[in-house]
């Protein structure tokens, strides 16, 4: 297929599932902070904007630092390029360009949550139901999602859709992770039961955390169950496993590209490892490798599938094979 | 045996050559069994039928863009629900026209371009004009296309007189558009209006992908074993971006835009996530200006660099070809005639409409005279643009149209006024007579093909001869009657 078409695909399912999480992971902290002192709140917020790796942006808009103004630019800011409505704003570009190749159903999918999106009142949605549009977000990239599952052929292309869904849902469960479990270790026992389901509803995954490890409050085990699990659909290591399927059929057939390389890789580390080392060794340091790994994968399909040129592209001079002759 | 109340209640062809009602005020044979047909339909049932038409077009997505406000707004190109028929033996004539015409533009444009410009020689047209136009392309020289192909989509567009004469308004031969439409129309007709295709036997239109893939394999350079076609569009932005990523879809084939390909050693590939992949003939839908920035515009990012090189060397096919503008010059246009009688040494079977060349003294002073009786065209304009209609137009504007011809009598020409004949137009529970044309497209692959019928546009205004889809106009489905009575089962 089309490199350009393959790497529209790809960034349509990262900014779908990136709208997705930002919504996921303010939904969670705007409602665990509800009931903190207004000083740990600025903390948590704070290092929201952290691991989302939008600080400085957002120190140079110069908004004070509370639940509105973060709410709001992590949802609203056309220069955030996490922001909520902008990122789903370039995966309906991304999938307009691909008008072609993705199901009408789909398109229409992605479009008609674009558009529900701009025909909002967004500012009065922040102020008075954030829980509601956080909801609405959700539900509607599960929609999308669920309609490209049933209506999608499994050619290349789905493979690139994918391969970008599972990439930027590895990387962004990493951060919910980072953002919530200091937290979780440093609160009193007591505390950790609310902090902990607020991390695992915002994963949809507080149901199936408690079959595995009934009424287990111990943070380790949120850790290995949002890190390691093979059967949940948010954890890092299913994402990973997952584009890495994608990643060996696209090829080549015969060997292992660079994508494919670092990418098991990193994904054989997650299965080897101990969680009580991990959390005694630095469970950020780890989260902080994952994503930079992801983001290296990344890079490595860009050069591999969207920029594969195999010869040198230089500017050919026109050198007309005969002089032009004309009737003048 | 007719309904208490016709739609076609009232109908009146008020003198105008009426497609349907003949001039003793009957149906014509090859039209009385659709209008029988309608007239069995109620107005309620028939508005019910023009809902299921507008959802049909629009959840397929058969829009154009109209500009101006931020992110254009996708209209829809209203398809009359009275199909416009054509008998098999006015098709006959129509088609042997069009194959001429074309066959003879064919190998004007490859005489001109990579041949001994013998037309210029013999002076059957001025070497002046030729250079003159601004659809001339230097650029163009030396540069083959395998079997002259030149205009391998043409769309020719022909209009019928006050007394039903066929005749051809002007040449489209750079990137005519609107073939979608003719597919998409039939699609709706068949699903729409099922009971009034009845026992006659229409041609279909629907092999149009396959027969424009296999003239454009024909054109491929003679090296290319397993030709690679792809469709050349400016992007989704552009408003003809339906037909683009139609007729990909159609033929199979990749829909790229400039930045997909790349030459290298004068060789054109197109950018794949497995690498760099050959492609031997470009179905562009780009303008010359913008095909390749080395030679032409070098701010176009629509294009790609080294492209004509890559062309001129014949390692890939460029269609159309480069530098047709200059033979659908309208001025030019006035030429074409003299150009079948000269290439072909046939009399032309479809006639222009009289024009009048306005660099010549005698012409150009009786049409001053004149402008209130006659419509003047920019010669380089196409889709109704900038021109006047003598008899619509003020005082003001036909004085500044004399200026302007005075000032630069090559840029314009002169046409007598076209009573454009009428068709029966679906108008809320009525009919009412709008005036249509007929663009009919016509392949040169390995013999030139015209495809039955071609898009008949209609101008949806009261009045009006302006048929262009930015301006109120519509379309018809556009059917052409075979002689062949249709087997017993046999699908519309």
């Amino acid at each position: 297929m089309l490199a350009r078409h393959a790497e529209s695909l790809f960034w349509t399912g990262r900014y779908l599932e990136r709208a997705e999480d930002t919504a996921r992971i303010l939904d969670v902290t705007y409602h665990g902070l509800l009931e903190s002192p207004p000083h740990e709140a600025q903390q948590s917020w704070l290092d929201l904007l952290v691991v989302l790796n939008v600080e400085k942006d957002f120190v140079r808009r110069k908004l004070p630092l509370d639940a509105s103004a973060v709410s709001e630019f992590l949802v609203l800011d056309p220069t955030a390029g996490g922001a909520i409505v902008s990122a789903v704003g370039r995966a309906r570009e991304n999938a307009r360009s691909v008008r072609e190749l993705v199901s009408t159903e789909f398109w229409e999918a992605v479009n008609s949550f674009y558009l529900e999106l701009q025909a909002r009142d967004l500012h009065n949605d922040l102020t008075q139901q954030p829980y509601e549009l956080y909801g609405l977000v959700k539900r509607r990239c599960q929609t999308v999602a669920g309609v490209a599952a049933e209506t999608m052929p499994r050619d290349d292309g789905w493979r690139f859709l994918m391969l970008g869904w599972m990439l930027e849902r590895a990387e962004m469960t990493c951060r919910l992770l980072n953002v919530r479990y200091s937290e979780l270790a440093s609160v009193a026992e007591v505390d950790r039961f609310h902090v902990l389901l607020g991390v695992l509803k915002s994963a949809s995954s507080s149901e199936a955390f408690r079959k595995v490890y009934g009424a287990s409050m111990d943070p380790a085990h949120l850790v290995e169950f949002l890190l390691l699990a093979r059967n949940i659909p948010r954890s890092v290591l299913y994402c990973l496993r997952q584009a890495e399927k994608d990643l060996l059929r696209l090829g080549p057939a015969d060997e292992l590209g660079p994508p494919q390389r670092l990418l098991g890789r990193i994904r054989s580390e997650l299965e080897f490892l101990d969680v009580p080392e991990l959390l005694t060794d630095g469970l950020h340091e780890m989260l902080d490798h994952i994503q930079a790994c992801v983001r290296e994968v990344a890079n490595a399909i860009a050069f591999q599938y969207f920029r594969n040129l195999q010869v040198e592209i230089t500017p050919v001079a026109f050198t007309p094979a005969a002089e032009p002759v004309g009737p003048d | 045996m007719s309904p208490a109340r016709s739609i076609f209640d009232g109908y009146d062809p008020q003198g105008f050559f009426d497609e349907v009602i003949g001039p003793t005020s009957l149906v014509r044979a090859h039209y009385r069994e659709v209008v029988e047909r309608l007239s069995l339909l109620s107005p309620e049932e028939l508005s019910r039928r023009e809902r299921l038409r507008d959802r049909a077009f629009r959840s397929a997505g058969i829009t154009f863009t109209l500009y101006g406000e931020g992110d254009g707004i996708e209209r829809t190109f209203p398809m009359d629900l009275v199909p416009r028929i054509i008998p098999a033996d006015e098709w006959e004539h129509i088609e042997a026209g069009l194959i001429q015409r074309v066959t003879a533009l064919n190998q004007f444009l490859d005489d001109l371009y990579v041949g001994e410009r013998a037309a210029v020689k013999d002076k059957i047209v001025p070497q002046w004009l030729i250079v003159s136009s601004p659809g001339f392309e230097r650029h163009a020289f030396g540069i083959p296309v395998p079997r002259g192909a030149r205009c391998l989509v043409a769309g020719i567009d022909i209009v019928r007189d006050a007394a039903g004469t066929y005749r051809v308004l002007e040449d489209n031969l750079r990137n005519p558009s609107g073939i979608s439409y003719v597919l998409e129309n039939r699609a709706a007709m068949t699903r729409v209006l099922p009971t009034l295709f009845g026992s006659q036997h229409i041609r279909s239109v629907d092999h149009y992908g396959a027969s424009l893939l296999s003239a454009l394999r024909h054109v491929a350079p003679a090296a290319a074993g397993d030709p690679t076609v792809v469709v050349l569009t400016p992007g989704v932005f552009n408003s003809a971006y339906f037909e683009h990523a139609f007729l990909a879809r159609q033929m199979g084939v990749e829909l790229v835009e400039g930045p997909d390909l790349v030459v290298d050693e004068h060789v054109v590939f197109m950018r794949t996530t497995r690498g760099l992949e050959r492609v031997d003939v470009i179905y562009r839908r780009i303008d010359d200006d913008f095909l390749d920035p080395v030679p032409f515009r070098s701010d176009s990012v629509l294009g790609v660099p080294g492209l004509l090189a890559a062309a001129r060397a014949g390692n890939v096919t460029i269609a159309n070809a480069i530098g047709n503008g200059v033979a659908d010059d309208k001025a030019v246009y006035a030429y074409v005639p003299d150009l079948i009688r000269y290439y072909l040494n046939e009399e032309p079977l479809l006639p222009n409409v009289d024009t009048y060349i306005l660099w010549d003294e005698d012409q150009r002073s009786m049409c001053r005279e004149r402008l209130d009786e006659l419509v003047v065209k920019p010669v380089s304009a196409s889709g109704g643009y900038g021109m006047m209609i003598g008899p619509s137009a003020s005082d003001a504007e036909i004085e500044l149209f004399r200026k302007r011809i005075d000032a630069n009598p090559r840029g314009y020409i002169a046409q007598e006024v076209v009573q454009l004949s009428r068709h029966p137009t679906l108008v809320g529970d009525h009919m009412e007579g709008r005036h249509i044309d007929l663009r009919p497209f016509v392949l040169s692959g390995e013999q030139v093909e015209v495809i039955p019928g071609g898009l008949t546009r209609v101008a949806l205004r009261r009045d009006s001869l302006v048929v262009n889809s930015s301006q109120g106009g519509g379309s018809k489905d556009t059917w052409v009657l075979s002689e062949a009575p249709r087997a017993q089962g046999e699908a519309p």
